[in-house]
Parts: structure tokens; C-alpha cells; sequence
């Protein structure tokens, strides 16, 4: 009998009180989490100071956000900005031919574009110099047709140049994510099982989608733009030179005024991606979860928990608009008042004889055709910005280091065994202790044990998933950290509650471990074999049949049979099952029954067990305890033994 | 700002006591509900439109004082002139950029205002409908008014200034042109909503091959969401080169229709540039003629020039606006149908106080005695879910996924309206089937008083039920176990340790200010169920019914749970549903369920020694407890321990 103790031991807790805050966390604003004082200020001059001071709190806040977003705990790793660059640099190369005709079909179109305010120009000094009325009316109308051919002509090529800069955008775009897909598939196997989903679901949906924005548009229309702008203030100068003096007025504003801006912005956009995602998160736990808000009253926490990440929003969204207006402000007058100062230079310069007034006329009309393309340099600039911080991470998941390196040995035999296995997640937190098995070929063992004893870590140093710190777990004579993937899935399978259905065909979802070799024959064989033959017969396409999420759906007794049929495929002598029958729902277990029976005949079965039947029914259990095998043997051995193993099938059954 | 982000008070929910302003939705029509989110943002339209209406005015402006500083200025040699009208134009472009900041600033704040208001309306229509919005709406409707459906309200009504703004500036540069010159005037005014409607036509492709690109790419991320998700799966047992090529062939499809898409944007592109082109070319023939003739100044054609540009944006607004109210109008739709939604609980009309008494079920025959640990045991988890639900006043759990109404792929146009109409009403009628149920007698009876005569939220503050699908929040672990921030950390250990899930705090570095993930994620399923063990325990309710409580926990932990919670809960009222023997020796009263109806009651070891019926659903099927391990002649064909018997099954057939 196990002793009642009425309270848990002091040292069971030991340190906690350091970790408790007392008090209400929950009532503070998200303004005032963020630093932000929300108290009215009286007076134009205290307003304006303290809309400064609160303009540094969420600029703290949000340098803050974005350095935990680069590094985030457990996570995986973000590359530099040169692996971003020379990434970009290899796509480039890889398209040289597209992206040389991408440049100069712009740099035509933009040429062409540039003749016309020149020629009008000149139209209107012969105009105003011009006597002989019906003689000049000629001319001009000659004239006018030539620039609706050059018209043509610019229309000609401006469509080819746009037409190319999408394609090439695309063309990036697809193949940088389906180079990141391929690098996510190549993740260790280790480093997959540890880490949580969650990093990796963020960068492959949201940094995917800024890397995509980037590159589809950003960085083509920053190429476009650029080179545009260069053509307008080559034209501008060429024009004359006095006119085109505003221009430095024009840099210098433009250079302090959007390098601020450069500076701060990404990270502040950054950090409302993550608001938003933090209220979409908020509201979706809320949806999901609304019986249990009901049942333990938490209605208005949630609440307060959308509201408060609102207003952490609405705070980031005013620290961004705060950081844009005063770019718009200098950017606006940097585009406008290039204008004035033309006018005034080129009306000092025609009072003494050095311009026209066409040259007048051409300047203010360049002067304005240079504002879109600078716009979208500024806009892109930052967005290429996002882009590079976002492919980093992206680039990072390629940074992992391997955790086996595969060698020629192939295993002899069937015969698993343990030796001396010594584990830690943590560096100086060992889990196991020196642990040894030897796996008769064929036995069913049964892994017992208290939750956190080491049982589920111990299966999957036996299956090959993690390598141990010290000891080795050898296959047929050979190290499992030495066996090649692809091999190692053929001889140990670790078999897990999940039984996730792939979007895709029933038959993609089944050829997994032999994808190359499988034939339909194999794939219906193995369906026969897990009881499932009959509904994939009566499903509309068959094997062609397309299931996963957001098409057929399957029951989970289907998706159990799918995961069956995937390990007879496999065919692996020994099965690892981690709790792998413990959220069975009892419902379809009478379907998978037959089915899971038919796929541990003939193999070697160590099971990590919840219920005690399981084990009871074994040939040897193993009762792991504190990371060590602290009791082995049979039910009978067990109960003779009298000790964990046997108290408790006692208090089971009595 | 001190209204921004806004407050909203709306939808008073049943279960929480305050009452709130009232502050819901016009719902009755999707044009109604549009103007009346508009109407809540009317300040900051109207300041929006006065500001941009200024914003406008360095376009309007400054085209004409251009021409005035050449015709008086500049061709008379007038520097003090030139000066003048040079002060005047820099005056208007700083008004103008400014203005552009203000109006800015107004504009983002409505688009915000509408977004945040639309979230927050959301969310608190679902803290008003609690568990019942689940029977009506698919989470993922939810979800998707409240991030994506907001933000096309916020669109509308920042476009909303911006067209009213253009209508104004239109207006004004209509008359300033044709007081200049009527020929020429008309041809602007005519030019500019010719170009737009030129491009109309390849806006339609345009704009349906990016439907087709979004949807694509939606699929896209939803694959790479998926092949993370399986990830574990895809290295453990194979399948990358499959799934890896199926999202390459998804990824190479979406480039498709984006370059699709961008020939056509490349062709309004360049039809806009080329007729942008041709119609100075016409202005300048037909200004050359008038200039001749003395109609006009070189100075009134170089303005016309900058009329021609400046009014293209005007009809750009315009057309911009049609665009949004159209996506608004749909997602107004989805919106008001939602907000729509009404709880089914009326207030009793003879409202009778929470009184602990003994806890009757009519249906079942079910009673519980108050102060005491009762156990439901059925052999159909289903069967004791459906009674648990009884006891807490929830309305069952839907059967089948509640299907979305606004779904717009599989079926556009007439018959999709048509479907769309039909579960509309499929909704409407289960919400007064809702109703209906949730306004009679109840049926179950707390100290002889039903349920129905009970203010729901005084009922849920005594009684909790934790269902099996009870949610975990993301938060600190210290807020996941004390979400109402009401108890000492000695009472939270103390539940946390009765739960055994000591190994959490454990487990993580910072303590009681750990990190829990959304939805336990990194948890395994043991552990989340005994953090949601704990929760309730600290909760401390009268009457506790725990559902399954610990189906995932094995079964040395589930000993210690089952040994910790009856002291815990001693002198409280406690009502659990399990199977396990390890939880049934501390039960005060055990009753045994069969199709719905008790059909035996007594203490655990009365009923193992007086009913076979119970022995088979407690211990495996055998007429006796197994003395040894024997394994079984018969297998057992009771769903529950449908396992232990494959194992065997397996082995025998060795």
C-alpha cells in the first residue's frame, strides 16, 4: 500500500517563492507593460515631450521583440546577412541572362520615357521664338507624331521590362522556398523530435510570406526604380546642370531623413507582425478552448487578454507611424521642394541668357517624374529590409548541424542491444544513468515507470532517434548512429501516439519509408494487411484518393490504419511504441485492433506502457525508475520480486 | 488618442454578472452594418477628408502658381515676381505635405478603429456564446471576421477620407481648368477617366488570376504547415522526396498564375504610361495652337500639364473605393451573420439560489451525494461524457463539424448563394433548437432545485465540470494554474503536487514564471492533463465533475493522483468518470452506466464482489481478478482494453 501523505514535501518546491509574483498581473494595460504612460498632458509643450518619451518606451519595447524574435529559446538558428546575401548573389548568377535583360529593357523604356519632356521643351522655346505661325504649326505637328511614335516605342518596351521583372520575382520566390522546404526536410532527425513545431511553422508560413513579398516585388521594383532614378537625374543634368543643382538639397534630406527610418523601421514592423499574430493566437485560443472558458469563468481574462494585446498593437502601430511620418515629411519636402528651388535658379539663369524656358519647362517635368521612382526606393528599401532579416531565418534551418554521419557498415542480424547508455537534453541534467538491455529478437518488452522517469528518452535512443552521451545502441553489430536514415527506418520504427495524414494521396501517405521502390500491389497488400483494404476499394480515386486536411476526411480509425499500414511498408524488425495506444479512442479501437495485431507479428516489440494490463501480458517488463532499469523480468519474476512493480499491480487489482 | 484603440462594451454574456452599455452591431443587412461601422468612425473621416482635402492642394496649386511664377516671373525677368509666386508655391507644398501627415494620421486611425472594433465585437461574442458557439460556427469563421474580414472594414473606411478628399479636389480642379481654357479643360477632365477605364477591362483578368494566385499559395503554406506538422513522421519513417515534390508542384503552380497575373499588371502598366504620354503630347498640340493664336500662356500650358498627372489620382481613389465596398459588402455579410448569434439562456423566471444538496439526473437515475467522491463507470466514455455535460448545464457537443457559410470556392454564384442560404438557415434552426432545449426543464436537480431555475453563472461559479477536451493557455505557468491570480503560492503547490504535476515546474528554468506554449504545446498529453487537473483543484469549487481526468497519465502517476485527490477534495463534492481500479478504491460510491441509466451503485469492492457486469468493464473482461498472469482463453472483446488483448493475439500467434 502506498502511504497518503496529506501535503508535498518542502523540498519538492524547493526555490519557488523567487518565481511567484503575487498580485494581479492581469489588470495592467498593455500600454503600461510596454512603458507607455497614458496620462493626459495639459500644454502643447508636455504633450510633445511626452509623446517623445513614450516614443523611446515603445522603441525599447520593440527592440526588445525583435531581439527575442531573432533568438528564440530552443529554437533553431538564424543565419547572418552575408549567408542572405550570397543566397541572393547564387539565385542572381543562376539567372544572369534574365536579369542583365530585366536591367536594360527598363533602362530602354525609362530612356524613352525621358525624350519626351525634353522635346516638348524644346517645342515650346521654338514656340515662344517662332513668328512665322502656320510654318511652326507644321513643324509641331511633325514633332508631335514622332513623339507618339517614341511613345509607341516605350509602350513597346515598358511591357516586356514589367513582364520580365515578374517573372524573374516568381521565378526567385519559387525557388528560394522550395530550396527552404528541401533544407527543412533535411533537418536532423534529433533536432526535429526535440524542437517544438511552433518556430518552424512561423518561419515557413509568415517568413515565408515577407521573404515572398521581397522577393516578387520588392527587390524588382527597387532594381526597376533605381535604375530609372539614375536615368531621370542623368536626363536632368543633361537638360542643364544648373537645374539639376536641387537635387543635392534633395540627397542630403533624403539620406538623414529615410536612414532613420531604415534604421528603426524593420524591427518595428517586425514586432507588429508579432502583435498581430499575438492577438490572433489570443482570439484563437479563446475560440477553440470557449467551453473551457466558460467552465472556469474566464471570460472576461480573455477579454482583457485580446484587449490588452490590441492595445499592444495599436502601441506598436503608433511607434511605426510615428517613425513613417517623420520620413513622409522629409521625403515630401525632399521630392516638392527641388521645384522651387529649380524655378527660382531658372529664373535667375534666364535672365541672364544661360537657360530656356523649355529647359525650364523640361526640368519642372523631370523634377516630378523623379518622385515615383524614388518612392519606391525608399518603400522597398525597407521592405528589402524585412526580407533579408526574415531569409536569415529562414537560411538558419539550414545551419544545423547533422547528428549522424552515416558509414558502410550494415547491420548482421536482427539483435538490438543497449550499452551503458548515459543521456542528457540539458548539458550537466542526466536522465539516464548507465542503462544496458539486450532485446531477445521477438520478445515483447514492456517499459514501465513513473512519468519523467526516462522510459520514453530510453525508447528513443534503442529507435535511433537521439544519440547518447555515452554508451551505444547497436543493431546486427553496428551503431544505429551509424546506419544511414533511409536504412535505419527499415530495421527500428519508433511508433508514436501521432497519426498525422499528410495532404495527399492515400498511397503518398502510405509508400513513405520505400517511396521509390513501393508498388500498388505492396501499398494494397499493406492495406489488407491493417484491415483497411475495403474503404480505400470504395473511395472515389482509389489509391489516387486525396485525403489530409481540408480534403476527404478520414475517421481516426482510418488515419490509425494509414500510420499502421506506413510501418508495414516499412517493414522494421522492431517496434518502439510510445504510448502508442494510450489516447486510442475506444471507439474505433475494435477497428484498429485487428490491424495493430497483424504489425507487431513477428517482430521485436519494446512498449512504453500507461496500463498495466499491457504490461502484465509481456514477456519481460522493465521498470524504469529515476533513469535507470530498476526492476527487469517477467510479471512473475516481478511479483516475487515485491518491490514498485508489484505494489502497484496490487493496488490494480485489489 | 485616449480612445484609441476603442473601447467597446457589447454583448452582455449570461454568465458574467455585470451589465455592460450596450454597444452591438447593426446586423440586420450588410449595407446597414457597413454604415454603421462607418458612422462609428465618423470623426475621423471627417477629419481625414478635411486634411486630405488640404493634402490636395499642392497638386491642385501648384501646377497653376507654377505657371503663374513662369508667365509673371520668369519670361518678364520679374525676379521680385518670380520670388513671390516661388514663396507662395514652397507655402502650398509644405501646407500640402504636412496636411498629407495629418490626414494620414486620421485615415490609419480609422482603418485601425474599425479593425480592433471588429476584433474585439468578435471576441466578445464569443465570450457571450461560450460552449453554444461551437454548435453554430466553425471556429475558422470566426477567426477569419476577426483578423481578415476587420482588415477590409479597416480598408473602407480608410479609403472612405481619401475618396472624399478626391471628390473635393475634383471638383475644385474642375473648375480652375475649365476657367483657364475650356478645349483644354475638357480634354483633361475627359483623359482621366478614360485612362482608368481603359485598364478596367485587364483588371478583371488581372484580378482573378490573383484571386487564383492567392488561393493557390494559401494552399501552399497550408502543405508546408502540413509537412512541419508531420515533420517528425517525414524523417522518422520517409516520405520527403513525396512531400517535397508535391509542395514544389504546388509552389510551381502558384508561381504560374502570379506571372499570369503580372502580365496583365505589366499591361496596365504600359497602357497607363503610354496614353499618360499621349495625352501630354495632345495638350501640348493642341496648347501650341492656343499659344500661337494668344489663347494661352506657356505658363497655363505647363500647369495643364500638371493637371493632367495630378487627376488620375482623384479616379484612382474612386475606382479604389468601389473595389473595397465590394470586398466589404461580402465580408459584412459573414460578419453580421456572426454578431448575429444569440445565446439560447433566458433568465429564470422564478430564479432560485446556488443551494448544495444531492445532484439528481431524471435521465439517467443518477444521484450524488454533496461532500462526498462519486465515480461513474460506463463501458462507452461517450455515454458518461453526455452526463457530465447534463450535470453542467452544457448543451451537447455537436456531432459533426459545423460546416462554414461563406465558404466561396466550391460553388460561386446563383447555387452558391442558394447553399450558402440553406445553412443559414440549417444555423437558424438549431439556434431555436438551442433555445428551446435551454429554456425547459432541465432535468437535473441540485438540492431538489433544476437547474433552469438557476442563474447560469451562479451555477458556474459552484459547479465546474472539466471535460476531456478541456484547453491549456499559453501564459505562465503560474497563470495557467491560477488564472483568477486569487491564490497563495502554498495553495498552488499544493494542487499542483495533488496533481502530480510537479514535474512541470520542474521542468522549467524560470519557475512558476516558466512559459507554457499555446495550447500546452511541448507538453505531452499527460502532463496538460494534469496541469488541467490542477487548475481545477485550485478552482476549489463545490461540486467538481472531472471527465476522464487522467486517460493520458500512466498508471504509477494515475496511483498517486487517485491517493492525493480524496484528501484534497475532502468534505467537497466530487463526481469523476474513469475505468481504472487505481481511481475506483478511493471512490465513496461507485455507479455503473449501461445505454445511459445506472444500472448498479454501491462501493468498489461491493460491486466486484456482487457484479460481473462491472468486474467486465473495470478488469478486463475475466469472471475473476487474475490471480497470476495467465493470459486469458477468451480474449476479451470490451473495447476498453482492446490492447491488452492484440498484445496477446500477437504473441500467440507467434
Amino acid at each position: 500500500m502506498i502511504e497518503t501523505v496529506p501535503t508535498p514535501s518542502p523540498e519538492v518546491f524547493e526555490g519557488s517563492a523567487a518565481t511567484w509574483r503575487s498580485g494581479d498581473p492581469g489588470t495592467r494595460t498593455g500600454a503600461a507593460l510596454m512603458g507607455v504612460d497614458e496620462t493626459p498632458r495639459t500644454g502643447l509643450r508636455d504633450g510633445i515631450r511626452g509623446f517623445w518619451a513614450n516614443q523611446r518606451a515603445r522603441r525599447r519595447f520593440s527592440e526588445e521583440a525583435f531581439a527575442s524574435s531573432r533568438d528564440p529559446k530552443l529554437g533553431l538558428p538564424v543565419a547572418g546577412t552575408p549567408a542572405v546575401l550570397s543566397f541572393v548573389g547564387g539565385m542572381l548568377r543562376e539567372r544572369k541572362g534574365v536579369a542583365i535583360a530585366l536591367v536594360l529593357a527598363n533602362a530602354a523604356s525609362g530612356v524613352a520615357g525621358l525624350i519626351v519632356p525634353r522635346v516638348l521643351g524644346n517645342l515650346i522655346d521654338e514656340v515662344t521664338a517662332a513668328s512665322a505661325t502656320s510654318a511652326i504649326m507644321t513643324r509641331v505637328t511633325t514633332i508631335c507624331w514622332v513623339m507618339v511614335l517614341v511613345l509607341a516605342l516605350q509602350g513597346a518596351l515598358y511591357f516586356p521590362a514589367k513582364s520580365l521583372s515578374t517573372v524573374m520575382g516568381y521565378d526567385m520566390l519559387a525557388s528560394a522556398r522550395e530550396h527552404i522546404m528541401r533544407t527543412v526536410l533535411k533537418l536532423p532527425l534529433s533536432r526535429v523530435e526535440t524542437a517544438s513545431t511552433g518556430d518552424l511553422v512561423t518561419r515557413v508560413t509568415r517568413d515565408v510570406g515577407t521573404m515572398a513579398g521581397s522577393v516578387r516585388w520588392a527587390l524588382p521594383v527597387f532594381t526597376i526604380s533605381s535604375v530609372t532614378a539614375v536615368l531621370t537625374v542623368g536626363a536632368l543634368i543633361l537638360n542643364s546642370w544648373l537645374l539639376s543643382l536641387p537635387l543635392v538639397a534633395t540627397t542630403i534630406v533624403l539620406i538623414f531623413g529615410v536612414g532613420r527610418y531604415i534604421r528603426h523601421a524593420p524591427k518595428g514592423y517586425i514586432t507588429m507582425g508579432r502583435m498581430y499574430s499575438q492577438i490572433n493566437s489570443g482570439l484563437t485560443e479563446t475560440v477553440e478552448g470557449a467551453r473551457t472558458v466558460e467552465s472556469l469563468g474566464l471570460d472576461e481574462r480573455r477579454l482583457a487578454r485580446t484587449d490588452r494585446d490590441i492595445e499592444q498593437a495599436a502601441q506598436t502601430e503608433i511607434y511605426c507611424a510615428g517613425l513613417r511620418y517623420q520620413m513622409f515629411l522629409a521625403t515630401g519636402l525632399a521630392y516638392q521642394v527641388p521645384l522651387v528651388l529649380a524655378l527660382v535658379l531658372g529664373a535667375w539663369g534666364y535672365s541672364r541668357g544661360w537657360v530656356s524656358l523649355g529647359q525650364i519647362a523640361a526640368a519642372t517635368l523631370y523634377l516630378q517624374q523623379l518622385t515615383g521612382p524614388l518612392e519606391n526606393c525608399v518603400q522597398t528599401l525597407n521592405q528589402m529590409q524585412t526580407g533579408v532579416s526574415s531569409t536569415s531565418r529562414l537560411l538558419g534551418i539550414a545551419s544545423v548541424p547533422p547528428d549522424r554521419t552515416a558509414t558502410d557498415e550494415r547491420p548482421q542480424g536482427d539483435h538490438l542491444v543497449a550499452r551503458n547508455l548515459t543521456f542528457a537534453y540539458r548539458e550537466g541534467r542526466d536522465v539516464l544513468h548507465d542503462v544496458s538491455l539486450d532485446l531477445v529478437p521477438g520478445e515483447r518488452l514492456a517499459m514501465v515507470g513513473p512519468s519523467g522517469s526516462g522510459k520514453s528518452t530510453l525508447g528513443r535512443l534503442l529507435a535511433g532517434i537521439n544519440a547518447p552521451r555515452l554508451g551505444v545502441v547497436e543493431v546486427g553489430g553496428v551503431d544505429v548512429m551509424h546506419l544511414p536514415l533511409e536504412r535505419l527506418r527499415t530495421d527500428v520504427a519508433l511508433v508514436t501516439q501521432e497519426h498525422h495524414v499528410f495532404v495527399g494521396t492515400i498511397r503518398d501517405n502510405i509508400v513513405l519509408a520505400r517511396e521509390d521502390t513501393t508498388t500498388d500491389d505492396e501499398v494494397w497488400q499493406a492495406l489488407r494487411t491493417v484491415q483497411a483494404e475495403d474503404w480505400v476499394r470504395r473511395s472515389p480515386d482509389g489509391l489516387d484518393t486525396m485525403v489530409g486536411s481540408g480534403r476527404a476526411s478520414l475517421t481516426p480509425a482510418q488515419a490509425q490504419q494509414i500510420a499502421l499500414a506506413r510501418l508495414v511498408i516499412a517493414d522494421p524488425h522492431t517496434l518502439v511504441l510510445d504510448e502508442a495506444t494510450s489516447l486510442i479512442d475506444p471507439a474505433t479501437a475494435r477497428h484498429v485492433e485487428g490491424a495493430m495485431s497483424a504489425l507487431l507479428t513477428g517482430r521485436t516489440v519494446v512498449a512504453i506502457a500507461h496500463r498495466l494490463h499491457t504490461a502484465h501480458d509481456a514477456q519481460r517488463i522493465a521498470v524504469v525508475i529515476d533513469g535507470r532499469i530498476a526492476e527487469l523480468g517477467s510479471h512473475e519474476d516481478l511479483m516475487a520480486l515485491g518491490g514498485e512493480y508489484a505494489r502497484l499491480w496490487r493496488a490494480w487489482t485489489s | 488618442m485616449s480612445l484609441f484603440p476603442p473601447v467597446v462594451h457589447a454583448y452582455e454574456s449570461p454568465t458574467r454578472r455585470d451589465v455592460r452599455t450596450p454597444g452591438e452591431a447593426v446586423t440586420d443587412s450588410p449595407t446597414r452594418f457597413l454604415f454603421w461601422l462607418l458612422g462609428k468612425q465618423a470623426g475621423l473621416i471627417v477629419g481625414g477628408t478635411f486634411f486630405g482635402l488640404i493634402w490636395f492642394l499642392p497638386g491642385t496649386l501648384s501646377p497653376y502658381l507654377l505657371g503663374r511664377a513662369i508667365d509673371l516671373g520668369v519670361t518678364q525677368l520679374d525676379m521680385p515676381a518670380t520670388l513671390t509666386w516661388a514663396g507662395l508655391l514652397l507655402f502650398v507644398i509644405v501646407a500640402g505635405v504636412s496636411c498629407d501627415v495629418l490626414a494620414s494620421v486620421f485615415q490609419i486611425s480609422s482603418w485601425l478603429d474599425a479593425l480592433y472594433r471588429i476584433t474585439k465585437l468578435v471576441a466578445r461574442k464569443v465570450t457571450q456564446m461560450n460552449h453554444v458557439i461551437s454548435r453554430r460556427v466553425p471556429a475558422g469563421e470566426m477567426l477569419s471576421v476577426a483578423s481578415s474580414d476587420s482588415d477590409t472594414f479597416g480598408a473602407l473606411a480608410e479609403v472612405s477620407g481619401r475618396a472624399l478628399a478626391a471628390l473635393g479636389s475634383f471638383a475644385f480642379v474642375t473648375v480652375l481648368v475649365l476657367h483657364e481654357s475650356t478645349v483644354l479643360g475638357l480634354v483633361v477632365l475627359i483623359s482621366a477617366p478614360v485612362i482608368l477605364g481603359l485598364s478596367v477591362p485587364m483588371m478583371v483578368p488581372m484580378q482573378h488570376n490573383q484571386r487564383v494566385e492567392r488561393e493557390r499559395s494559401s494552399v501552399l503554406t497550408g502543405m508546408a504547415v502540413d509537412i512541419v506538422s508531420g515533420l517528425r513522421i517525414l524523417r522518422g519513417v520517409g516520405g520527403e522526396r513525396t512531400f517535397g515534390d508535391n509542395y514544389a508542384r504546388q509552389s510551381q503552380s502558384v508561381r504560374r498564375a502570379g506571372v499570369r497575373a503580372g502580365y496583365w499588371w505589366a499591361g496596365i502598366q504600359s497602357l497607363s504610361t503610354v496614353f499618360t504620354g499621349l495625352l501630354l503630347v495632345l495638350l501640348t498640340w493642341l496648347g501650341v495652337r492656343a499659344m500661337l493664336a494668344g489663347d494661352l500662356t506657356v505658363g497655363q500650358l505647363i500647369s495643364f500639364f500638371g493637371y493632367a498627372v495630378f487627376l488620375q489620382r482623384p479616379f484612382n481613389t474612386f475606382f479604389e473605393f468601389i473595389q473595397k465596398w465590394v470586398s466589404a459588402t461580402v465580408s459584412a455579410r459573414k460578419t453580421a451573420n456572426l454578431l448575429r448569434e444569440e445565446p439560447p439562456w433566458r433568465s429564470p423566471e422564478d430564479p432560485r439560489p446556488w443551494n448544495l444538496g444531492p445532484i439528481a439526473d431524471e435521465t439517467s437515475g443518477f444521484v450524488a451525494e454533496p461532500g462526498r467522491l462519486t465515480i461513474i463507470v460506463a463501458a462507452l466514455p461517450d455515454e458518461s461524457a453526455a452526463l457530465a455535460d447534463r450535470l453542467g448545464r452544457y448543451l451537447p457537443t455537436s456531432s459533426g463539424p459545423v460546416e462554414s457559410a461563406h465558404e466561396d470556392t466550391p460553388a460561386r454564384g446563383r447555387a452558391g448563394r442558394a447553399e450558402a442560404r440553406a445553412k443559414l438557415a440549417e444555423r437558424a434552426a438549431m439556434a431555436a433548437r438551442d433555445e428551446a432545449r435551454a429554456n425547459r426543464h432541465w432535468g437535473v436537480s441540485v438540492g431538489g432545485v433544476d437547474l433552469a431555475q438557476i442563474p447560469l453563472a451562479d451555477l458556474r461559479q459552484h459547479l465546474v465540470v472539466v471535460d476531456a477536451g478541456a484547453q491549456v493557455f499559453a501564459g505562465t505557468l503560474q497563470e495557467l494554474v491560477d488564472p483568477h491570480a486569487d491564490h497563495t503560492r502554498e495553495q498552488a503547490e499544493h494542487a499542483l503536487w495533488t496533481a502530480s504535476a510537479d514535474d512541470v515546474w520542474e521542468a522549467l528554468p524560470e519557475g512558476w514564471q516558466g512559459r507554457i506554449d499555446e495550447r500546452g504545446r511541448g507538453l505531452s498529453g499527460g502532463q496538460r492533463q494534469r496541469l488541467v487537473l490542477a487548475r481545477s483543484l485550485l478552482l476549489d469549487p463545490d461540486v467538481l465533475v472531472l471527465v476522464e481526468p487522467t486517460s493520458a497519465v500512466d498508471a504509477h502517476t494515475e496511483a498517486r493522483i487517485a491517493e492525493r485527490l480524496p484528501a484534497a477534495r475532502a468534505g467537497r463534492t466530487t463526481i469523476l468518470t474513469t475505468v481504472s481500479p487505481l481511481w475506483l478504491r478511493h471512490a465513496d460510491r461507485v455507479v455503473l452506466l449501461e445505454d445511459g441509466r445506472v444500472v448498479a451503485a454501491g462501493t468498489h469492492a461491493e460491486l466486484m464482489a456482487s457484479d460481473p457486469a462491472y468486474r467486465a468493464v473495470v478488469v478486463r473482461g475475466e469472471d475473476t481478478v487474475p490471480p497470476q498472469a495467465t493470459p486469458p482463453d477468451h480474449p476479451d472483446q470490451s473495447s476498453r482494453h482492446v490492447f491488452a488483448d492484440l498484445w496477446e493475439g500477437a504473441t500467440t500467434r507467434d
